[in-house]
């Protein structure tokens, strides 16, 4: 049978760090000095009653010809009529009304929102205001705020309140609107989506809609692959879960977190790059962390996120990795340059995609950049100033090519003393690592899509896990959750033995830890021990709770080890029980179909697997083991159209290119038929039965010599084969070598002698002699 | 009559700590009238029977600190409303009319007084230049004695510059010090917020 899942690898609990950015209150003024008894016009460039459409001095600025755009391109994504921004800037009277702000905010940088030092990283959606157009609001409002021909303006950009993308696939709501109170300080919540569907959908983009967006200041779209945070909070998850930073448990899966979910007010639709999408299953939870700024008035959030699907699985798959350095973050009071850092060394080559810098509020000044092999360094953010009010993600305009090899690095400041006006200690207090606000972190997360990695080799991203833990254990070595993620990217590349170790270290920490339990059984399967294996399946059972996700994987893989052992009726009944238990899912069904195909009952197993289909368009399992009895049934195009689809789905699988190089066979077209055999090879180069498979359609399409080569080098990886030795028996009796013929067939007969093609075959050649 | 000789001295005992208190005041030239409730009814006067400090926080319904600022300012009104302390809203801008103002005070359950300064003259009275600013003034004499105009508190520094809560209530303190007739202390930092939409003179 085919892999059902893939071996049991672990998703790094992400440290959901999020607090985000926003439109942050826009143009206001703070006024430059202690207020004196003055006259009140002192600093009102723009008195009220002054003519709206003065002429313009001659070659001076005006709204209609050099402001608008400025104020279309950089500000109006907030700054219009419903908008996150606090005011709308689309008229000339808006320009006008707001101007002393646009003045005090534009050259102090604090408006638009951009944290990152230009020549620091090439990102893309820059929103610093270039250096000629600061100087040209300057001019213009100093200058007497010419109107200018009104005609001649651009037209404003239009805004209204539908989705911007059209309208969703699907939209999922919180349980209940939440209310923000009038005032206080920064609020910072969990609010919970449940994604309901019983199917498996890939998303291309997102729309997110908080319902109040001039107090959301920023927010974080985080997948709870399990529900954890749900499930740990019972009766009051439907208002939201208080909280800053939040840990989700990311089930037994290798499924790392790959995208920044990340969104602030003038970027509503997250689009994903083509061939990216990112992935919900039935019984995941959207968790949208948002960070609330009070108005004045009472706000009510009635959030909402519009999903828009795509049937492609994704092509590529990047990955979020984490320099961090929380162990070291221990700041006295009053230090106001407190440092820290980090490193990483790639352990193998990527392009690394965007950037996410993370603290809380003390932090001041934030470095990243990276050391390659041969000495280059390449920045890959600096942020002098930081603001957690302000903070983003950054993407890059083109990918960074990072060789393996490559260290990063990032370099932390902070500042705990009282001149900090962020800092939310008066007095300044010693603090330390921590979710809350009030604490601190220290994070520099990439994103990074792995590159050049081999075709026969393990999943790339495997091996930054590793590396990636093995340096989190370097700083914390008793981290449970570093250990456990360690051992199963080990586990992820077949190497059992080392994982099942490192699982047992973490076992001494914590016995009774039902999914390390069950990810030591994998461990343990893997290398053969099968008995132990079903003893620690069991023992995770027993512990964990019957609906526990950590229960389920354990049943899950039971039964799977039953199709593995072709034990097809306990794996049968274990999947039923599991089903009866557990949350359906298509892989459940899958694997019952598969123990049922194991078992010849091809009807009832068909059944099962059309049912996963439908809870998972693109279950592997299922399209494989459909796309193979069509094929092995003779029905080639059926079985092509399903084994095309399962190669979408796990395009490393070699099985799945040779059961498809057996449908475009039956369909006529050897030449597809020998390229999905290549790739089958070049996936798989030690099966000799691919090599086999390969050897014959070489020779229909005439290429004999390679035909020969291939079929030796199956025979060398499995002497044993009857059929092989009378493969290349043929091969060399056709190529007029006899004599070598016959010694072939005669190997054959030594090791099956009632093997009757190759008694016809030497029969046939001692005639023609 | 006893009785009217013990309050006469009370106030006489008074006098001296009000007449420190008005070396650090200044008093202030005031005008005709207030400006004008919500009914266009004019305000002729801001202090009435008994009150013995006004404040006037000046406010704009489309500046965001400002409305920031109003849980802060009922705060400090119901902490003061029972100690001869009148508050008022005062809206500056001449795109706060009557119509928006009302509404402005709907959604932001403000229902302490309020009036528009159309022509501005309480601006120039307070000497103020932003929203939210605030200013003090203690009632003597029939007339208003302005000790204290500036920010509310601290937790706005700049733009871009904010606490995540105040440190110095720089108002709270100086409407306490009104009230005892102590030197008020000035604000401790420039008023943060969005500048007052001036009239042209």
């Amino acid at each position: 049978m085919k892999t059902l899942r893939i071996p049991l690898v672990v998703v790094p609990a992400l440290a959901v760090f999020l607090c985000l950015l926003s439109c942050p209150l826009a143009s206001m003024k703070a006024a430059a000095t202690k207020p004196e008894p003055s006259p009140a016009v002192i600093h009102d460039p723009m008195p009220e009653t002054s003519q709206p459409d003065r002429p313009a001095a001659p070659h001076s600025e005006t709204w209609s010809h050099d402001v608008a755009p400025v104020l279309y391109k950089n500000c109006a994504t907030c700054h219009h009529p419903g908008g996150a921004g606090p005011f709308s800037l689309l008229t000339y009277a808006d320009a006008r009304r707001w101007a002393p702000q646009i003045l005090t905010v534009t050259q102090s940088r604090f408006m638009p929102p951009w944290l990152p030092d230009p020549g620091y990283g090439d990102f893309a959606d820059v929103r610093r205001l270039s250096d000629q157009d600061q100087a040209l609001l300057k001019r213009w409002v100093t200058g007497g705020m010419a109107q200018g021909d009104l005609k001649a303006a651009p037209p404003p950009p239009h805004y209204d309140s539908t989705w911007q993308m059209g309208k969703p696939d699907l939209v999922l709501k919180v349980a209940q609107p939440f209310t923000l109170a009038p005032g206080g300080t920064d609020l910072f919540r969990n609010l919970i989506l449940p994604y309901q569907l019983p199917e498996t959908h890939y998303i291309r983009a997102m729309e997110i809609r908080p319902g109040a967006p001039q107090v959301v200041h920023h927010a974080n779209v985080v997948i709870d692959r399990t529900a954890s945070l749900r499930r740990t909070h019972p009766d009051d998850w439907q208002s939201g879960v208080p909280g800053m930073e939040l840990f989700v448990d990311a089930g037994n899966r290798f499924d790392p977190d790959s995208h920044f979910l990340f969104w602030k007010p003038d970027t509503p639709a997250l689009i994903e790059p083509e061939g990216m999408p990112w992935r919900l299953d039935p019984g995941n939870d959207l968790i949208l962390n948002i960070h609330l700024k009070p108005s004045g008035k009472a706000e009510t959030l009635d959030a909402e996120v519009g999903l828009y699907f795509t049937p492609n699985p994704p092509a590529k798959q990047p990955m979020l990795l984490a320099l961090e350095r929380d162990d070291q973050l221990d700041i006295p009071a009053g230090d106001s340059s407190f440092v820290i850092d980090d490193s990483l060394t790639l352990p193998v080559d990527v392009d690394v995609l965007g950037c996410y810098p993370h603290a809380h509020y003390l932090g001041h000044d934030m470095q990243g950049w990276a050391i390659l092999p041969n000495g280059e360094k390449k920045w890959l953010v600096w942020i002098r100033n930081w603001d957690i009010d302000r903070q983003s993600v950054y993407r890059y305009k083109e990918p960074i090519f990072l060789p393996k090899g490559t260290v990063l690095h990032m370099l932390y400041t902070y500042d705990n003393s009282s001149a900090n006006p962020h800092n939310p200690h008066t007095p300044p207090i010693r603090v330390r690592a921590g979710n809350r606000s009030e604490d601190e972190m220290g994070h520099l997360w990439l994103q990074v899509l792995p590159v050049n990695a081999p075709a026969n080799g393990p999943d790339p991203r495997l091996l930054l896990e590793e590396a990636w833990m093995r340096r989190r254990l370097e700083k914390t070595p008793a981290d449970q959750i570093d250990m456990y993620n360690l051992a199963s990217a080990m586990a992820g590349q077949n190497k059992f033995a080392e994982a099942a170790q490192v699982y047992e270290q973490e076992l001494k920490l914590d016995p009774k830890n039902a999914r390390t339990l069950t990810a030591l059984g994998a461990a343990l399967e893997g290398t053969g021990q099968v008995d132990q294996a079903r003893e620690h399946y069991a023992s995770a059972i027993a512990l964990a709770s019957p609906a526990d996700s950590a229960g389920c994987d354990a049943r899950f893989d039971l039964a799977r080890l039953g199709v593995r052992r072709a034990e097809y009726a306990e794996a049968e009944k274990e999947f039923r029980d599991l089903l009866a238990v557990c949350r359906e899912d298509a892989e459940s069904r899958s694997g019952l179909g598969a123990a049922l195909l194991g078992a010849g009952r091809t009807d009832e197993a068909r059944s099962e697997f059309q049912r996963a289909l439908e809870l998972n368009p693109a279950d592997f399992t299922a399209l494989y083991n459909l796309g193979a009895v069509d094929a092995d049934s003779g029905q080639g195009e059926p079985a092509a159209k399903l084994l095309e689809a399962a190669l979408r789905s796990w395009p490393a699988s070699p099985d799945a290119h040779e059961k498809l190089a057996v449908a475009y066979g039956q369909l006529g077209r050897p030449n597809d038929a020998l390229a999905q055999l290549r790739a089958a090879v070049a996936l798989a180069p030690d099966d000799a039965r691919i090599h086999s498979s390969l050897s014959q359609v070489l020779d229909a399409l005439g290429q004999s010599e390679e035909a020969f080569a291939e079929q030796k080098r199956a025979l060398q990886l499995d002497a044993q084969d009857a059929d092989g030795w009378n493969n290349l028996g043929a091969l060399l009796a056709r190529g007029g070598q006899t004599d070598a013929a016959r010694s072939a067939f005669e190997h054959a007969l030594q090791i099956q002698p009632d093997h009757a093609q190759a008694k016809a075959n030497l029969a046939r050649l001692s005639a023609s002699r | 009559m006893p009785r009217l000789k013990t309050v006469l001295r009370v106030l006489f005992a008074a006098l001296p700590v009000v007449l420190a208190l008005f070396a650090v005041a200044s008093k202030s030239q005031a005008p005709a009238d207030f400006g004008t409730d919500l009914h266009g009814h004019p305000i002729r006067e801001l202090a009435g029977a008994g009150i013995r400090v006004v404040v006037l926080i000046f406010a704009a319904s489309d500046c965001p600190i400002s409305n920031r600022y109003v849980p802060e300012i009922a705060r400090l009104t119901n902490e003061f409303s029972r100690q001869a302390v009148r508050f008022w809203w005062v809206y500056p801008n001449s795109g706060d009319t009557a119509p928006i103002v009302e509404k402005h005070n709907r959604d932001f359950s403000i229902d302490g007084e309020s009036l528009l300064d159309s022509k501005q003259s309480l601006v120039a009275l307070a000497h103020t230049t932003v929203t939210p600013e605030s200013a003090v003034f203690v009632v003597a004499g029939g007339a208003l004695h302005e000790v204290y105009h500036g920010r509310i508190d601290d937790r706005y520094l700049d733009i871009g510059k904010e606490r995540p809560q105040a440190q110095h209530h720089d108002l709270e303190t100086a409407i306490s010090a009104a009230i005892a007739g102590k030197p008020v202390p000035q604000p401790g930092g420039p008023p943060v917020g969005c500048s007052i939409v001036f009239l042209q003179k």
